[in-house]
């Protein structure tokens, strides 16, 4: 085949513009509104690309989304983008194409001796060789794929070297330097695809008053009409179309349907205007909500399974008509046509005026008077019953040369003779696209008379209108349009108006001739040939979803959808039942692969999910702090003297907190009031402990379960009069305590009058701690005799002026050195603290970060979300005393049950390693020694260098906790890291157990 | 992508609200037994078809909602306010 260059036939359409790409870096030149594959068959390029899985040589297919053999890489380096459809991407000028799957080029790849081994790499081939059981040893059979874990060593070696031999693009591993945009689009109306039936859909739509979004995936309006020869009732509609209000987005694919009628649209930039505003988005996507959807996306011409039906040099007939009418390419002058229906005469005509030779194989055996009229005394031989046997290629080129005719006689499909040709353009029906109905669980039918599967939409929100619905005619789509419009309005109900061929379309899915042998593909793309479907049903893979998965037919870029019908009517034909038994594998969205960068939109690198800085932010960064993550949080993490690397910045942080002073930002602890007359009624039910009898001025730690009996939340609770408290959570379960006391106290005690308010942001909150904490607060409050032991004891709770400033302190301890956490209004937080950091220059004081927080709870045991996680009990973590005996509290009747109450249940220990030189990890496991293999007795939660004690130590959980394992020898083992230590058991409180650094 | 109407704010994304649960459990008072507590957290419908469910406008007014959902269509019937009194004074001064 080789395509020939027509003459534009309007003056007006730019005849002159040329523009220029690159071609595997070879500069060609093309017209303006080409294609990548017209751009490539006028610059008499045929092989495209190799195949997935044998390294065939590919061609140009189709003119559309249905593309299985053209794929082509596009751009470079970053921009690189693999697998890009040539039949439906627009030429722009000095775009890089390149092709895919093939060394040392397309024309001569080494990879295509795969071919020649063929019958090797039948269904199921990797599974069977590298799941099976042929690698341990046995002989091989039963089911491979369910023999998961056999073998897959094997695979694990030889995979690296399959993946490099089958696969189409490589993707590029940079970062993708384009930017995207999501948008929420409303219309009353959308109307999908801008074809002789979406266009009239959307002017009837408009006319009745209703908003309208007409959107067209190609980077032209039209659909069909783009393909015809005479433009003029095209024109007519599009000025009609032009004077309604209607939004039109071109380039926009809808590549899903979802519930309430929302779309997902993917809208493509136009490279031009990209080109001339680079700061605009490569892609838009929206979510568009509309009222109802019309689906006129029209049908997909299919192709039939022969031999060698995948040489380049074969596409669909209605293609050649799209590059006839819309590129002005005659795709070949020698031209075979195979059908089964009449759409493929209109083509065979319009091909012969053009100047070729046209041959048609009909299947059916006699076809209506009016297209014989239509042929007659034209160029154009008509062989009735017949069909392709096989295709062959030329001696020294991979393309169509010449084929082996098929005739049917009464014992089915017998050779007949051969013709030479250029080019072979195939027709085996059409199948509507439904994609979008069936992604929503609309009822799909396999409709006999067109040998097709439609949809009707849910006549609620879903409607079809033209070739989506079945419906073949020009005149027929056009009527079906004012349907529709009348079905969205509700005023009328489902009606069928299926509008068929003159002369019915005769099944036609594979013509298997005795003693023609070779390769027959039902999908190209993915390399999965008729003979595969038949493999699989002799293997039992008889239901759809089985032989999918199994030969992976349909599962390629293309998604099957010019081949997933034959493979259906293969495998009825083996299961000798109808099509319409056998069914249709449900579509996913989406419809047309869509890039990731479109469904990330801006949430990408920092904007990926929103970051809260505490008040005390800048004023951290300013003093040397560097930041960690912690959920969304940004927290000072250690604050690095020069030359410190984290573990000497925490260890002397720790050091000299423990020592003297440091002050710590612990604004990030979920901050709640709790407000009303009946809040220490509330109080008193959420948490284990009493809370009815804590007196103004106090605060108290509290533990909050879930229903279920688990540990939920803890933090200390402070009441601040009568009838307001202010509770604290923990960073990790702010958000969550916070929606769960709105929920209890809206759904379960309506009658509580209580009020909930989150002042997280609100309130700045540091801990000064250490010994010289009180001798701090005595230079920084207005009035020091407020704040000493006898005023201000452990838990005791105060509000102060600090420079005029009302503040709080409370007498609290995280660290177990005497402690205070001082609350300050957000918005005088950065002066508060330098005034407070000044005055600490009194003393020897540092500012400690996350990293010395840890280290300090750890040496005294105090728990947080790594013990915490939702799996331990209040007994587990070794604070059952604060479960009150005397009181009803959420999860007091489940906390109960007989597994959560058994004294072998894990629980909270302290972990030395024996030798006080090693280091070990967290996630580390607990074992009796010599019992290191199977469920382990414990596990480590937190690890950290302890300064106090001058050795690595760890809080962890162990089966029935410190007094189960006293007289036992435990290991610690850490299999990825290789770390194997004997450790000692400990009470969790491995520092100050008494607690009489915190008091006095 | 359903769409939720919430009684004070209106119509909005599902994306602006969170999921609870059973909208139709009757929770045991907190001195009831074990037994009642267990079959109230643990023995649940899976209902296939409408259920009443709760859930919270969370990135709006913040109010628990019983929203009446098919599981098999996402259609949604009814939306209400969970707590009771809240939801009768919306009615009154309807
Ligand atoms: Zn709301």
């Amino acid at each position: 085949m080789t395509a020939i260059r027509l003459p534009r036939q309007s003056s007006r359409d730019n005849q002159d513009e040329t523009i220029s790409f690159f071609w595997n870096n070879k500069k060609l030149k093309a017209r303006k509104g080409d294609s990548i594959s017209s751009a490539l068959l006028s610059n008499k390029f045929q092989i495209i690309g190799r195949s997935f899985k044998y390294h065939r040589a590919r061609g140009v297919t189709s003119a559309g989304v249905e593309e299985a053999g053209a794929l082509v890489t596009t751009g470079k380096g970053a921009y690189t983008e693999p697998n890009v459809r040539a039949s439906t991407t627009e030429l722009s000028e000095g775009l890089f194409v390149y092709s895919q799957n093939a060394w040392p080029s397309v024309r001569f790849d080494i990879g295509s001796i795969l071919n020649l081994f063929g019958r090797f790499f039948a269904a199921g081939f990797y599974y069977k060789t590298f799941m099976g059981k042929i690698f341990t040893g046995k002989i091989f059979r039963g089911i491979p794929p369910l023999e998961w874990g056999r073998g897959t060593g094997i695979w694990m070696f030889f995979e690296k070297f399959i993946r490099k031999a089958a696969g189409l693009g490589t993707a590029s591993r940079l970062a993708d330097p384009d930017s995207y945009e999501h948008l929420h689009t409303h219309t009353d109306i959308l109307v999908i695809g801008s074809g002789p039936a979406g266009i009239q859909s959307a002017i009837q739509a408009a006319q009745t008053g209703k908003e309208v979004l007409l959107v067209e995936q190609d980077y032209a309006i039209g659909g069909t009409y783009l393909s015809w020869p005479d433009k003029s009732e095209f024109k007519t509609q599009i000025s009609k179309l032009n004077k309604q209000n209607i939004t039109i987005l071109t380039r926009t694919t809808a590549f899903g349907l979802y519930d309430d009628t929302t779309i997902g649209l993917v809208e493509f930039i136009c490279p031009e205007e990209r080109a001339q505003k680079p700061l605009k988005p490569r892609q838009r996507f929206h979510i568009c909500r509309a009222e109802s959807v019309i689906l006129a996306t029209g049908a997909l011409e299919r192709n039939y399974a022969f031999v060698n039906n995948d040489l380049p040099g074969i596409m669909t007939v209605s293609s050649a008509r799209t590059y006839l009418n819309r590129y002005q390419l005659l795709v070949g002058s020698n031209i075979v046509i195979s059908t089964n229906n009449d759409s493929a005469y209109e083509a065979g005509l319009e091909l012969e005026q053009a100047g070729a030779t046209v041959t048609i194989l009909e299947s059916r055996e006699q076809i209506g008077e009016l297209l014989l009229q239509q042929i007659s005394g034209r160029r154009i031989n008509l062989y009735l019953g017949s069909a392709v046997a096989k295709a062959n290629h030329g001696v020294f080129s991979p393309c169509v040369k010449q084929i082996v005719m098929a005739r049917k006689t009464s014992d089915g499909w017998r050779q007949s003779g051969s013709l030479s040709c250029d080019c072979l353009l195939v027709s085996a029906g059409w199948s509507p696209v439904i994609h979008l109905a069936s992604h929503q669980g609309c009822p799909i039918e396999w409709n006999k008379e067109n040998a097709c599967f439609i949809s009707s939409g849910d006549d609620k929100s879903i409607f079809f209108a033209g070739s989506a619905a079945g419906i073949w005619q020009f005149e027929d789509c056009i009527q079906s349009a004012p349907q529709v419009a009348r079905k969205t309005k509700k005023a009328q109900k489902q009606s069928s108006i299926i509008g068929g061929w003159h002369t019915d379309i005769e099944p036609l899915y594979e013509i298997c001739v005795p003693a023609i042998k070779g390769k027959a593909f039902i999908d190209p793309q993915h390399d999965v040939t008729a003979s595969d479907v038949r493999l699989a049903h002799q293997e039992g893979f008889i239901s759809v979803e089985h032989l999918k998965r199994y030969t992976t037919l349909g599962m390629a870029t293309d998604q099957g959808k010019m081949g997933n019908i034959i493979g259906l009517a293969l495998m009825a034909d083996a299961l000798n039942r109808p099509i319409s038994d056998v069914g249709v594998t449900r579509f996913r969205p989406p419809y047309t692969s869509i890039s990731l960068g479109a469904l990330a939109g801006a949430h990408r690198q920092s904007h990926f999910k929103p970051i809260r800085r505490t008040p005390f932010h800048n004023w951290s960064l300013a003093n040397n702090g560097v930041m960690i993550d912690a959920g969304l949080w940004h927290r000072p993490w250690y604050y690095p003297k020069q030359g410190e690397n984290l573990q000497d910045a925490y260890i002397r942080e720790a050091t000299i907190t423990r020592r003297s002073l440091g002050i710590c930002d612990v604004s990030s602890l979920g901050k709640i009031m709790i407000q009303g007359p009946d809040s220490t009624i509330f109080l008193n039910r959420i948490y284990t402990n009493p809370f009815a009898k804590l007196a103004v001025g106090k605060a108290r730690y509290g533990i909050i379960l879930r229903e279920d009996g688990m540990v939920f939340d803890d933090g200390t609770t402070w009441r601040l009069s009568e009838n307001s408290y202010l509770m604290t959570t923990t960073t990790n379960h702010a958000a969550a305590v916070m929606a769960r006391l709105e929920e209890l106290l809206q759904t379960r005690w309506p009658e509580l009058r209580v009020h909930v308010t989150s002042i997280t942001d609100q309130w700045a909150g540091c801990a000064i701690a250490g010994p010289n904490s009180r001798n701090l607060l005595s230079e920084i409050v207005d009035d020091p005799s407020e704040i000493s032991n006898e005023t201000l004891p452990f838990m005791g709770v105060k509000q102060v002026l600090l420079q005029t400033i009302p503040c709080y302190i409370a007498r609290i301890s995280f660290s177990g050195e005497r402690a205070f956490e001082v609350y300050i209004p957000s918005d005088y937080s950065h002066a508060m603290m330098q005034f407070i950091w000044n005055k600490a220059q009194m003393f020897e004081s540092c500012l400690y970060g996350l990293e010395a927080l840890g280290t300090m709870r750890i040496e005294k045991g105090h728990v947080t979300g790594a013990e915490i996680d939702g799996r331990v009990t209040i007994e587990d973590i070794g604070l059952g005393k604060m479960a009150s005996q005397n009181k009803d509290f959420v999860g007091s009747a489940l906390r109960n049950r007989e597994m959560l109450t058994s004294p072998n249940r894990p629980q909270l220990v302290g972990i030395f390693p024996k030798d006080k030189h090693k280091k070990f990890s967290a996630g580390a496991l607990l074992n009796e020694a010599g019992k290191t293999k199977g469920h382990p007795l414990g596990w480590i939660t937190a690890v950290t260098h302890s300064p106090a004690l001058g050795h690595w130590i760890a809080l962890g959980f162990i089966e029935g906790g410190l007094t189960a394992v006293e007289d036992k020898h435990i290991v610690l083992s850490d299999e990825l890291r290789s770390i194997f230590l004997d450790v000692e058991i400990v009470s969790p409180h491995m520092y100050d157990p008494e607690g009489t650094r915190l008091h006095g | 992508m359903i769409q939720i109407s919430c009684p004070f704010c209106g119509k909005r994304d599902h994306s602006e609200f969170s999921y609870g649960g059973d909208g139709q459990i009757n929770y045991p008072s907190l001195d009831a037994s074990q037994e009642t507590w267990h079959d109230a957290v643990f023995l649940r419908e899976n209902i296939y078809g409408r259920q009443i469910e709760t859930w919270q406008h969370l990135y709006g007014c913040r109010s628990w909602l019983l929203v009446e959902r098919d599981t098999r269509t996402h259609e949604i019937f009814s939306v209400k306010l969970a707590h009771a009194d809240w939801q009768k004074m919306m009615e009154e001064n309807r």
